[in-house]
């Protein structure tokens, strides 16, 4: 399904923001609202697996079901997973699409990766506090 | 031990009645002293004219709508940019240059303080951590007053005792210098996106009028026995016909100090505007002057406007809107909650236009007909009329009748019959300039005893010294020389230390932060006063405590007390 | 020990009347504040020590050592980028901009990727706004568009707006009408007493139609705009028209979506409409605490309040060309010092990858995403925590953020300062 991909703050997302290696943020920021309707479309539950895919790559979120959310749109809090699919093309203002890119939303059995492995994917080293 | 001469010397020290001495002026530890060893370095002046270090008395350069200014003028950043050079920062922008590019550049003209003209008491924080970064002169803030709710309730009151306790307080804790007023009542009337016309029209809700504000204000401010005096934007600038208003408050002032004004009125060639609409609009500066020419008790300044692309930026918010809807370019308003407001647009002062040269030539006449230079002041609003870096212009066409005619001549042909320039036959001398641009405003400020504005025995060694032979240059036909003189000195010397060199920073700054702490008694002061307390803490947004500026904020800040009400 | 009016460092809003109880260098308990403050204050977790990355993991080092190396890296670099400082203080902020000076960097602050096109939208056609202290004492009018306080902000409607008694509005819920505009009904929509569901892209034309209709012209305007009626539009047009004091706030809803810069311009253009009629201001609702003091640092340095670019000797701005997404999107800095915030997290995908191409050095208190793409991570204190300086709130109104507690660490401005004297001893006048 296509929709558009819409990015913001929210407050479990403030509180848990400088924990970002912690199950509580990673559980916020891979969270993606649907509208019920849009997911009664795609046959998929509250708490379902979902492949986002964009020009960029994919990443997989934990689908759930808002009714404030239009249809055709998703909502994912901004961070790391969110960014992981946003192109990074500024048209000459600085500032990517956060709220206009357009993704295929579809089921999947695959599980959400941490921040950790978010970040190694794109080079980088986990840091674990002992 | 530190110790400067500086020899042959051609000084002029209008308050030391020095006009024109060849003479050495001794320099020990940052001050004048009388006389030095013989391991002193020397600088030879060479007979070049030497004044006291230059002050401007009324300029924008710090602080919120200063910055804003630059926020939103990317293109007037690219104009005035310079790298990173020995002890020099980058600098950006040309009418609202950086902090460092303004320092360096009044450093370059022989200016060591400056009077920051308008700080919102909310926003102080902001204007003294820009001080900082203005590193080469000496600052002082100029603190808004004009739409103050607790004063103007003091007003209604008729309490001029609980309006003189505000003040002293609100100076305390913004490490303010004085009371400026900026379109009294008008900049709480904007707050519902409205102005007042007169000085009797009462300000919406709360039923005083800009006359009681201006009266009540000018006497708290001598129970205050601050330093300097009132310094007030008067109501309707830059109407046709507004004239009569500042007319109508210079007859409210009382001669209340011996040492000064009792009344600042800065930018008056923005308030003696004739006609009653753009198409016939006049000069009256005739009519301004024969009042400040009998009337001791008021300084102004001259707020002179001079041709370029500039920002005019002031806490007179309505007055700026007004302009935005004549130019339709960008305009931004900033209205600081109980205190004031205040608005930015850019502008460009054209030949082309009968209204902008009516303008340039009524700022000149202004300081022509005054006959005191005492009583009127150089300046140009910076950066309202023109960037300061315009000065040394404006000096050139005060003592010059030729260099007037010769710009007269390229004017909108409406101007000469609008105004009475062409007809002033008057040349300012030397001596004139040094008051019109250090003297007067040491004296108008009150800190001649802080030893600013001249090079007596005692005094900061704050001097500025020209590469012009006076003996050698006739400024009614070289006017270029003294505009060229003016804008570069051969050495600028700030509390001792040769700071810019032909217009070269060559040391970093030290500046010191000028405040006032009126001792009030006990028994007066608002912050002991539960009911000041509590409508504080209702209405403002920040807390009573997290106000005041802490004293960090100010690492050579210097306190002027006063014995108020004594 | 309890602590009186204290400042939460957090979002914009930088509520000062906080109430913390402290014992030893823990903050126990947290009152008046958000539950964002309550994170803030009491859930704070530091990185212990400086890190290094090494091929195979993770190794401690001295903060003299991680200095050093971080001064050469920046020194060898020939496009080095700084990148952050939204949530340190102004005295941090300010030794950034010397040592980009210095060394001839690109530094940027976070509102590139947040309000930065509202500074684009300001530097064409200005800014009408006031302190917040305005809209709480005179407001009878609130439009929030594209931005969602009680989750962003959950203490603007209170403190500022809605809910918030005013001199001239004693009686707040019931004279102030609240206007919400959004793509989503969010939870400040559903206290609104207007709501405007809007179609995703659609708040250019939304805004267009409001000027339409608040100069006169309401018959060019079609029955629906992007997805709102007509109706709706005029209905909220006569709201604007008739009020005394209007005050719209907005949020990334105009900045990041379709249009940007473009969109908040012409939200400013309708408050400059609105002006002719009644007293109307417009304010972006800045994100990180002090966000807003990184532009006024830069600006009274620079010009510029973010997107410096000094590897020409003189400060050079082009956005799109100098922000930090276009500058990593390029691959073209070859080192980055990050200071107080994450751009591993917050960035596009390819511009976060570039960081772990290079070497990245990131001063921060917490280990968070940039962590992983850094080389060095250096902790230090977090300001309004263990750090007093000066943040300026969204409106422009500064404010001193205090030291609450003590827990051990360098101040971030310190460890700027021992970089930038560095580099100042081994590059010379």
């Amino acid at each position: 399904m296509k929709c558009i991909l819409n990015t913001g703050r929210t407050v479990p997302q403030g509180t848990a923001v400088e924990h970002k290696g912690s199950d509580a943020y990673r559980t916020v920021a891979s969270a993606c609202f649907l509208n019920p309707v849009d997911m009664m479309l795609l046959g998929i539950e509250n708490g379902a697996r979902i492949r986002i895919t964009t020009l960029t790559g994919y990443v997989v979120l934990t689908a759930r079901s808002a009714e404030g959310v239009t249809r055709g749109e998703i909502f994912v809090t901004i961070g790391p997973y969110a960014n992981h699919i946003i192109s990074s093309e500024t048209h000459g203002t600085g500032m990517p699409d956060f709220k206009s890119e357009w993704v295929d939303v579809e089921p999947t059995g695959e599980s959400v990766r941490s921040v950790g492995e978010l970040m190694e994917e794109i080079g980088g080293l986990r840091y674990d506090p002992e | 031990m530190t110790e400067l001469l500086v020899k042959n010397a051609c000084v002029i020290d209008p308050i030391r009645g020095i006009n024109g001495d060849i003479m050495d002026i001794a320099i020990r530890d940052g001050r004048i002293v009388e006389s030095v060893s013989d391991r002193a370095e020397v600088i030879d002046a060479q007979r070049c004219l030497t004044l006291p270090g230059g002050i401007d008395s009324h300029t924008h350069v710090c602080g919120t709508k200063v910055n804003f200014g630059r926020y939103m003028s990317p293109e007037d950043m690219r104009a005035g940019r310079t790298q990173r050079r020995g002890r020099m920062h980058v600098t950006s922008g040309y009418y609202v240059p950086t902090t460092f590019g303004n320092s360096y550049r009044y450093s370059a003209m022989g200016y060591t303080t400056l009077l920051e003209g308008a700080m919102a008491p909310l926003e102080a924080r902001h204007t003294h951590e820009e001080f900082t970064a203005t590193p080469h002169q000496d600052m002082m803030a100029n603190t808004l007053f004009d739409g103050n709710w607790a004063v103007m309730d003091a007003v209604r009151e008729k309490n001029v005792k609980k309006a003189a306790a505000i003040v002293g307080w609100t100076l305390n804790a913004v490490k303010g210098y004085g009371i400026k007023l900026t379109n009294p009542g008008g900049t709480e009337a904007w707050g519902w996106g409205e102005d007042l016309t007169s000085i009797r029209e009462p300000v919406p809700h709360f039923e005083v009028t800009p006359a009681e504000i201006i009266t009540t204000m000018i006497r708290a401010n001598e129970l205050l026995k601050l330093p300097h005096s009132v310094h007030l934007h008067c109501n309707n600038l830059g109407k046709p016909g507004n004239y009569q208003t500042t007319l109508d408050t210079f007859d409210l002032v009382p001669d209340l100090n011996p040492d000064r004004q009792t009344l600042y009125a800065t930018h008056v060639q923005f308030h003696a505007y004739g006609g009653g609409t753009w198409r016939n609009i006049c000069s009256k500066t005739e009519e301004i002057t024969r009042s400040v020419n009998s009337k001791p008790q008021i300084v102004m300044d001259m707020g002179q406007i001079m041709f370029c692309r500039t920002m005019t930026m002031t806490a007179d918010g309505p007055m700026e809107f007004n302009l935005h809807c004549l130019h339709h370019n960008k305009w931004s308003n900033h209205d600081v909650e109980l205190e004031t407001g205040s608005g930015i647009i850019p502008v460009t002062y054209s030949k082309k236009s009968a209204v902008n040269c009516i303008m340039w030539a009524i700022g000149l006449e202004l300081a022509l007909l005054t006959k005191s230079p005492w009583q009127c002041l150089l300046e140009t609003d910076n950066p309202n009329g023109a960037p300061f870096v315009k000065y040394p212009e404006v000096i050139g066409l005060l003592m010059s009748k030729r260099y007037r005619d010769e710009e007269c001549a390229t004017l909108h042909a409406d101007t000469e019959g609008r105004t009475s320039l062409w007809a002033l036959e008057r040349e300012m001398d030397w001596h004139d300039i040094a008051v019109m641009t250090r003297a007067g405003q040491a004296k108008a400020l009150g800190i001649i005893n802080q030893g600013k504005g001249h090079l007596g025995i005692g005094a900061e060694a704050d001097i500025a010294i020209y590469p012009i032979r006076t003996d050698s240059v006739d400024p009614a036909r070289e006017y270029r020389k003294v505009v060229e003189g003016f804008q570069k000195t051969s050495y600028t010397i700030k509390r001792g230390r040769v700071v810019s060199r032909d217009g070269e920073i060559i040391v970093d700054g030290a500046n010191t932060t000028f405040w006032v702490n009126a001792r009030i008694p006990e028994d007066l002061r608002v912050d002991n006063d539960p009911e000041f307390i509590r409508r504080f803490q209702e209405y403002y947004t920040v807390r009573m405590s997290n106000y005041p500026v802490q004293d960090l904020y100010l690492p050579r800040g210097r306190r002027v007390d006063t014995e108020a009400f004594t | 020990m309890i602590l009186n009016d204290v400042v939460c460092p957090f979002c914009g809003c930088l509520c000062d009347d906080l109430e913390l109880e402290v014992e030893g260098d823990r903050v126990v308990r947290v009152q008046n504040g958000c539950s964002l403050a309550e994170a803030t204050f009491m859930n704070d977790t530091r990185l212990p020590a400086p890190i290094r990355r090494t091929t195979t993991g993770w190794e401690k080092i001295s903060y003299d050592e991680a200095i050093k190396e971080t001064a050469d890296i920046l020194k060898d670099a020939d496009r080095p980028l700084l990148y952050g400082w939204s949530s340190t203080h102004g005295e941090a902020q300010s030794v950034g901009v010397h040592i980009a000076e210095r060394i001839g960097a690109v530094i940027d602050n976070t509102s590139t990727v947040c309000h930065g096109p509202s500074i684009l939208a300001i530097q064409e056609v200005g800014h009408p706004g006031c302190t917040l202290g305005q809209v709480k004492n005179r407001a009878d009018v609130i439009i929030y568009w594209g931005c969602n306080p009680i989750e962003a902000h959950p203490r603007h409607m209170s403190r500022y707006t809605t809910f918030a008694t005013g001199f001239f509005v004693p009686d707040a819920q019931r004279e102030r009408t609240v206007i919400v505009v959004d793509t989503r009904r969010n939870d400040t929509a559903n206290i609104a007493d207007e709501f405007l569901q809007m179609e995703p892209g659609g708040d250019y034309a939304v805004l267009s139609a409001l000027r339409a209709i608040v100069r006169g012209k309401e018959s060019i305007i079609p029955k629906k705009v992007a997805g709102i009626s007509k109706e709706q539009l005029i209905r909220v047009a006569n709201i604007c028209k008739n009020a005394k004091f209007g005050a719209i706030f907005f949020g990334l809803g105009l900045t990041m979506s379709r249009g940007k810069y473009k969109n908040v311009r012409n939200a400013i253009e309708l408050t400059d409409e609105l002006s002719r009629h009644t007293k109307f201001v417009i304010s972006p609702m800045r994100g990180h605490g002090n966000v807003y003091g990184s532009n006024e640092v830069f600006t009274w340095m620079t010009g510029y309040p973010f997107a410096v670019d000094f590897a020409r000797g003189i400060a050079f701005y082009n956005p799109g060309e100098t922000t930090a997404v276009d500058i990593l999107r390029r691959g073209e800095c070859d080192a980055a010092l990050i200071v107080a915030s994450d751009p591993g997290a917050n960035f596009p995908r390819v511009a976060a990858a570039h960081l772990a191409k290079i070497p990245t050095v990131l001063i921060d208190p917490h280990v968070n995403a940039t962590t992983a793409l850094s080389r060095i991570h250096i902790p230090c204190t977090a300001a309004g925590i263990d750090a007093a300086g000066t943040a300026y709130r969204m409106d422009g109104v500064p404010i001193r953020m205090k030291k609450v507690i003590e827990r051990g660490y360098p101040d971030d401005a310190e460890i700027l300062k021992k970089i930038y004297d560095r580099l100042n001893g081994e590059m010379g006048s």
